[in-house]
């Protein structure tokens, strides 16, 4: 039944991984490569992680889910379902993946892997979580702590109302231009009038 | 220890609890209404029928260019889900469908994946407004995930224990309602937030047209409705047996206990869809962060501090 349930984690895991690269939208790739960790996270728990397995899947879904916001957010592809091309540097990138490969299998294939089952009634979450907040404490806090004040300062800065208040309207600020007549300008940023002779900044909405 | 289902009646045993609990939605979903409305509650128990029965009569909309493998699997991972969180959840001192020992990490990676079912729900649909409100719903999402992290680490405090049997073992004194009492109208909000339902009905509200079910009809829009039923159920139960002491009580035998604990909390969360008006997606989200998260973090330091007195 596990050696069953191995394989099938893992030959999805692979598959997963591989449409990650055949697929030609930010959100499908996202969700597959999602797919792929959580088959991993499964194999995890079939090696008697139990609270590591677990907790890579709820991780790896809250982690897919900004990411994807994000890849959609800074493509030019606002829905993320029109097909466009997501490779670059194919070339490099294949070759690299192949050589990776090849190191990984050959590690594999060369390895003596422990043949080690745990003891049944071994408490491993206990001893994770004495690993955890124990001597390596310290460590996990500040990196913690360090990480959740990144995270809050990046989201203080980059919101609009953070930045200029509980009501702030849009009074002031100007659209990016697109048009194919006068050419693109920045938001914010008015062409000039040619026949007048004073520039008309930007300002006025 | 707790016994466990058999490999192959689980899924069976958690779709029978779990369609069973979405047709007890469905009547107290009618019988609120009526109440609210003061119109009477005539035919409560053959309306739910009736609506499915329109449904699977319904013709399903298409779209144009979907992306089907996400649109028709969506609501799949929806109930699926449902029925993984289900499995978790103790219904005596012997008997769960799954005791896994780290229930509760398992209840949050649940609540995660949510999100993913909801975003791909109205995201695959390729169509204007359920786009809009997958999008939101993320935001949302990602506001009470936190929260409902922090009070089930609180809940798990006292059992010293991810397990779920464990943690109603730890209330057999004191339920957690009234040791931890931030903890459940906090697990409530993240029940509203991932079932869509009543004041927090953010993914698929009217404002929206439907939002992520604007487009979808017939057969397919019943699985989904009938999957976000499910959930419900699931998040009643689960408060159950963290908050309100799961099988404990005197006289009743335990899994009669944990069925009128979960209708009574279901009936709680249903009629919040009636009573309380749907709160706006930008406000929701900066009371979450400013107000009812530093509340979820009280109720982990109380909870913390409890544990070291």
């Amino acid at each position: 039944m596990t050696g069953v349930a191995f394989w099938v984690f893992g030959v999805a895991a692979v598959v997963a991984g591989w449409r990650v690269f055949r697929t030609d939208s930010m959100v499908r790739a996202t969700f597959l490569l999602l797919a792929s960790f959580l088959n991993v996270g499964a194999i995890l728990l079939l090696l008697g992680g139990a609270y590591l397995g677990m907790a890579l899947l709820f991780m790896m879904t809250v982690e897919m889910t900004v990411m994807v916001i994000f890849m959609v957010a800074f493509m030019m592809n606002p829905a993320g379902l029109n097909p466009m091309n997501m490779t670059h540097q194919p070339r490099l990138a294949a070759v690299a993946g192949w050589a990776a490969f090849a190191g990984g299998a050959a590690v594999a294939w060369r390895s003596n892997f422990p043949d080690r089952p745990l003891p049944a009634g071994k408490a491993v979450i206990a001893e994770l979580g004495t690993e955890l907040m124990g001597r390596s404490m310290l460590m996990f806090e500040t990196a913690g702590v360090a990480l959740v004040a990144t995270m809050i300062g990046a989201v203080v800065l980059s919101s609009r109302r953070s930045r200029y208040g509980q009501d702030a309207g849009d009074d002031g600020s100007l659209p990016p231009v697109l048009d194919p007549a006068t050419g693109a300008y920045p938001a914010g940023v008015l062409p000039e009038p040619e026949a007048s002779g004073h520039g008309h900044h930007g300002g006025h909405s | 220890m707790s016994l466990h289902a058999d490999v192959w009646a689980a899924p069976v045993l958690a779709g029978a609890v779990l369609a069973l609990g979405a047709y007890v939605v469905a009547v107290l979903d009618v019988a609120a209404a009526g109440l609210v409305a003061g119109t009477g509650s005539r035919r409560v128990l053959a309306q739910p029928v009736r609506n499915v029965a329109l449904l699977i009569r319904q013709e399903p909309t298409l779209t144009e260019r979907p992306d089907r493998a996400s649109w028709v699997l969506a609501p799949a991972l929806y109930a699926g889900l449902a029925a993984a969180g289900i499995s978790v959840v103790p219904w005596s001192r012997t008997f769960s469908i799954a005791d896994v020992d780290t229930g509760i990490v398992l209840w949050g990676s649940i609540e995660a994946l949510v999100v993913v079912a909801l975003f791909l729900h109205g995201w695959s649909a390729n169509s204007h407004q359920p786009l809009l409100a997958a999008y939101r719903f993320v935001a949302v999402g990602l506001s009470y995930l936190l929260l409902s992290m922090f009070v089930l680490i609180a809940a798990a405090i006292p059992a010293e224990s991810l397990q779920l049997s464990r943690i109603v073992e730890s209330q057999a004194g004191l339920w957690n309602v009234v040791r931890q009492p931030l903890g459940l109208p906090l697990f409530a909000v993240a029940a509203l937030g991932s079932t869509t339902w009543g004041p927090l009905n953010l993914a698929a509200g009217d404002d929206l047209s439907g939002g992520t079910t604007a487009d979808v009809s017939g057969l397919p829009l019943l699985v989904w409705l009938g999957a976000r039923a499910a959930m419900l159920t699931a998040f009643a139960a689960m408060g159950t047996a963290v908050f309100l002491g799961g099988w404990h009580g005197p006289l009743l035998p335990d899994p009669l206990w944990v069925v009128l604990k979960t209708v009574a909390l279901l009936a709680a969360l249903v009629a919040s869809g009636h009573l309380v008006a749907r709160v706006r997606a930008e406000r929701f989200v900066t009371w979450c962060w400013m107000v009812l998260l530093p509340l979820g973090f009280a109720d982990l330091a109380l909870a913390g501090l409890q544990a070291l007195r």
